[in-house]
């Protein structure tokens, strides 16, 4: 088995590691460094539970090698322990029961995250739209549609 | 102190771990020298294995039946009458009857190392010709799935109240044949298992991802040929479960065979091609259905011949029959039918076995039954709903048994769906079809209502021929030295908030914090023997033996308080977390600490079982309590894409006594959202050689958030007579429902051009080819 070295940032800290070139992100975070919170829900890029959040952006972990990672910077739902945006969507999402089971929840959570960040204008139905990519098989997605607009306040008029 | 008992919605206490990526769930459980497993399966649907390869350096890693030594087949054998056993063999050695059949395991260090071991064995398999399709299975001279049976059919059963004379003469009479397709239960997490065998506690610890620990259990001991004692079952947090992970897996077997046998643990998680192609499946029913009615809609009888195609194994603890005998018995819906007969086949095919999912049977019968409904009023000339309105059960007729004695426990069916039809506004949607829409789409209407048996017990089980009959629903409470309460349940808790649920059951007995409460479930060594979480059963049963054993425990509390105050103990009451008399009040903690640390102070004549309690409960009636439901949708077909867009859905809901309103609710929007992924989207074809043709999330499409509309809940709260507290079970009201609503709805969209389509889902296709042969037909009968 090909192996590699990669070195790179999770949750701020340094992490090096020799893996195998094959192994996906979301293995290399689940199994060699155990942070559990990703979860895998279709291992193909459909379901979005495996969602973290790679240089900036939430990506799917499960599609994403690890070997592809090296030098980046990597969150996972461990890593926004203390961010205050986080705190407010967790907060949201108890209220308005965003989550039966928690397993889309991790995923979920750092989509919704890059949703307040990059569209505090967005209306209900773009909400829908941009939460299009990760699936709940529990809730109906009413709660996690209040919750964001909780966080968001109410649309804007021009929103 | 803000309320926490029934009737809050309190947040719930579960929810902390899972929004930090804290939960624990089987595949993030990880032991020291565990192996992974990855499974050998049969690529052909049916057929005689010659031999399995396995490569000479492969040796160690592979497992065949050959090596499985003492471990049996599973079975799930149906009581009922005729009914033909079937033999699950927890790796195939002779003949194959499912793609994805289990043939050999493969170890190794990690999933990918094992997976590549399994690359490696090469099945040799004589194929023979499958059955795939339920209605000619039951033909002659087709194959056998089980030779020995001598036909597909693991059970008949009829029901015939005698509708001859109302066949014959019944001035409405509308036919149909309706198929509700094959499903997947898709739960997010799939299963997965790690077992262990401890050698201090000499025994099998077996981690998997289920809605019965206990049941599972006793499946392993009796398959493994170990004690129960020495099995001990332990479900962590389940990432949603509705029937999917209510049952006893070949994949169980073969991993706990595995840790006894190779000393080390052993762990499988399921993916999601297996989960899809290879696992259990779901409904699968065909109706062949006659709704008599009179001219005013007034029902006359309703005939049914139906079809289920329970694939090739009854599974463990549900047999293949479950879902063919409850629609016998409930196809009569919430209306008077003054004659009725149905016939059911549960039938093996070369497919997955089915497992009851969310609803069982009900989903598809509230489909078929109510579509019936609506080509009535259609006929007639009357809106649906006043055709339902005139034949549902009434409240005056409560509690009521029907046709086939099921007996209803309360409610006012016609005032659910009369709000139902206010809050979609029928007349505006009507107005609104006669205008037409600007861009050309049908708007249509539709609207589905049920009741829902939950918490059923012994007698209702036993009719349906089910091993596993629940009885008595223990829980065991206890009083800590520092006044905290632990309980413990057989259930287990995968997303619907038990775990706050019972603590406010709790708190409403004995006034505690239910931050002090602690809910343990899902473990066969710390909580009393349960059936488990399914059947909507949960908060009527589970919640009743809470609250049985909170009672207990509170007499003997107020006991030891009323002699620590001095006072007589008709003039003391537990409140608040005190027992308080006129003379002054204790805190419970200062009773605990009597108990436990203080014995010199306790009254002479203490209850001598100290400040523990187990206590069984049982519903006032083995009938159950009857949730029930109108479903309302409006949606808008596109005729020249066959999409579907709902614009707006509403579900009046009477579940009794709600202990949690916002934890109801999520009940409700979580299965409703189901029901229209049944409605529209979800199927597992197979194609002719029974090749299950879905394999990703891709293909297999689960409702998003832009396919779930923003769904208005009303409420009704009319308490069951039989629960303790008149709360009702609900948990799978909104996958029934909804299902009728949104076919309703495309169909009434459809006859705007003369079009119907008789199958769910309703997919685009399906949708297109309804228009084209509505146009084709127009034009044939034109020319
Ligand atoms: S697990 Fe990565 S998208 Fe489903
Ligand atoms: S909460 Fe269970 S999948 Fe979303």
């Amino acid at each position: 088995m090909t192996q590699v070295n990669i070195g790179l940032r999770v949750n701020g800290k340094k992490v090096n590691e020799t893996i195998e070139s094959r192994q996906s992100l979301a293995d290399f975070l689940r199994e060699t460094l155990l942070l559990t919170g990703t979860h895998l829900g279709c291992e193909h890029g459909v379901c979005g539970a495996c969602t973290v959040w790679i240089n900036g952006a939430p990506s799917r972990s499960c599609i994403t090698l690890a070997a592809s990672c090296d030098d980046a910077e990597v969150i996972s739902i461990e890593g926004f322990k203390d961010d205050p945006q986080m705190e407010k969507l967790r907060s949201a999402f108890i209220s308005e029961h965003a989550l039966q089971c928690g397993y889309c929840t991790p995923g979920m959570l750092i989509t919704a995250y890059d949703i307040v960040h990059r569209l505090p204008d967005a209306d209900d139905n773009r909400l829908r739209l941009e939460l299009a990519g990760n699936l709940c098989r529990c809730t109906g997605y009413k709660g996690i549609v209040c919750a964001l607009r909780r966080v968001l306040g109410p649309p804007s008029e021009n929103g | 102190m803000a309320n926490t008992g029934i009737g809050a919605a309190v947040a719930r206490k579960e929810d902390g771990r899972f929004l930090h990526g804290r939960g624990q769930f089987v595949g993030d459980i990880k032991l020291a020298g565990m192996l992974d497993a990855a499974f050998v399966r049969s690529p052909v649907a049916h057929g005689r294995i010659v031999s399995i390869d396995v490569p000479e350096q492969f040796h160690e890693a592979v497992f065949t039946a050959k090596d499985l030594t003492g471990l049996k087949t599973i079975r799930a054998n149906s009581g009922l009458k005729g009914f033909k056993s079937s033999e699950q063999p927890p790796l195939a050695s002779n003949k194959v009857r499912l793609v994805g059949e289990l043939l050999a395991v493969c170890v190794g260090g990690n999933r990918a190392l094992a997976e590549d071991v399994v690359d490696e064995v090469f099945a040799n398999i004589e194929e023979l010709e499958p059955v795939t399709d339920m209605l000619s299975a039951r033909a002659p001279d087709v194959p056998l799935v089980h030779e020995e049976w001598g036909d597909n059919v693991f059970l008949e059963t009829n029901v015939d109240t005698g509708v001859e004379a109302a066949l014959a003469s019944a001035p409405v009479k509308i036919s149909r044949r309706l198929r509700m397709s094959r499903q997947c239960m898709a739960p997010l997490e799939g299963r997965g298992v790690v077992a262990e065998w401890n050698h201090r506690t000499q025994q099998l610890v077996v981690h998997t991802a289920t809605q019965i620990p206990h049941i599972v259990r006793t499946g392993l001991a009796e398959c493994l040929g170990l004690d129960e004692s020495a099995v001990r079952v332990t479900a962590p947090d389940v990432g949603g479960g509705f029937g999917y992970k209510a049952i006893l897996l070949p994949e169980e077997l073969v991993v706990c065979w595995l840790a006894i046998h190779l000393h080390r643990p052993v762990r499988w998680l399921e993916d999601r091609r297996e989960a899809l192609t290879a696992s259990a499946n779901a409904r699968e029913h065909y109706y062949d259905i006659t709704l008599c009615a009179d001219e005013e809609g007034k029902f006359l009888a309703l005939d049914a011949k139906v079809t289920v195609d329970a694939g090739a194994y009854s599974s463990y603890p549900f047999t293949a029959c479950l879902e063919a005998t409850q629609v016998a018995s409930i196809l009569p819906g919430p209306y008077n039918f003054p004659a009725y007969r149905c016939q059911t086949w549960s039938v093996a095919t070369n497919k997955c076995p089915i497992l009851p999912y969310r609803g069982v049977a009900r989903a598809g019968v509230c489909y078929a039954l109510e579509s019936m409904v609506d080509l009535v009023a259609r006929k007639i000339n009357k809106e649906p709903h006043d055709v339902r309105l005139e034949n549902l059960i009434t409240p005056e007729q409560m509690p009521f048994d029907n046709i086939v004695n099921k007996h209803f426990d309360s409610g006012d069916y016609p005032e659910c769906l009369k709000r139902a039809a206010a809050a979609i506004d029928v007349e505006g949607v009507r107005k609104r079809q006669v205008l037409g829409e600007p861009d050309g789409r049908l708007v249509g209407l539709g609207m589905g209502i049920f009741n829902e048996q939950a918490a059923h017990g012994t007698a209702v089980y036993s009719a349906w021929g089910i091993p596993m009959i629940p009885g008595y629903e223990q829980a065991f409470v206890r009083f800590t030295p520092d006044g905290g309460l632990e309980v413990r349940v057989g259930i287990q808790c995968h997303g619907q908030g038990s775990e706050t649920t019972l603590a406010q059951v709790a708190h409403e007995i004995l006034g505690l914090d239910i931050e002090s409460i602690k809910i343990v479930h899902g473990d066969t060594e710390l909580s009393p023997y349960s059936t488990g979480t399914w059947g909507s059963r949960v908060m009527v049963m589970s919640g009743g033996a809470v609250a049985t054993a909170c009672e207990k425990l509170c007499e003997r509390i107020q006991l030891i308080g009323a002699h620590l105050l001095q006072a007589e103990l008709e003039d003391t009451q537990v409140e608040d977390g005190y027992v308080k008399a006129p003379s002054g009040q204790i805190s419970l903690i200062d009773v605990a600490r009597t108990w436990y640390h203080r014995p010199q102070d306790l009254p002479a004549d203490v209850d001598r079982q100290g400040l523990e309690v187990t206590a069984g409960y049982k519903l006032r009636r083995d009938d159950g309590t009857f949730s029930y439901a109108a479903h309302a949708a409006v949606l808008a077909v596109d005729p020249h894409f066959g999409t579907v867009e709902i614009i707006k859905y509403v579900v009046v809901e009477d579940g009794g006594v709600l202990i949690n309103p916002m934890i109801v609710d999520g009940q409700i929007l979580g299965g409703a959202a189901q029901g229209i992924g049944t409605a529209l989207y979800e199927e597992m074809p197979f194609d002719e050689n029974g090749q299950p043709l879905f394999s990703t999330l891709a293909d297999y499409v689960l409702p998003g958030a832009t396919e779930v509309p923003n769904i208005h809940i009303e409420h009704m709260e009319t308490p069951s007579p039989y629960s303790l507290f008149g709360q009702k079970g609900i948990g799978e009201g909104g996958a029934i429902g909804s299902v009728a609503a949104v076919t309703n709805a495309v169909n009434d969209a459809l006859c705007r051009v003369g079009a119907e389509v008789c199958e769910t889902p309703m997919t685009p296709r399906r949708i297109l080819t309804a228009i084209q042969d509505a146009k084709s037909q127009r034009e044939s009968v034109g020319t």
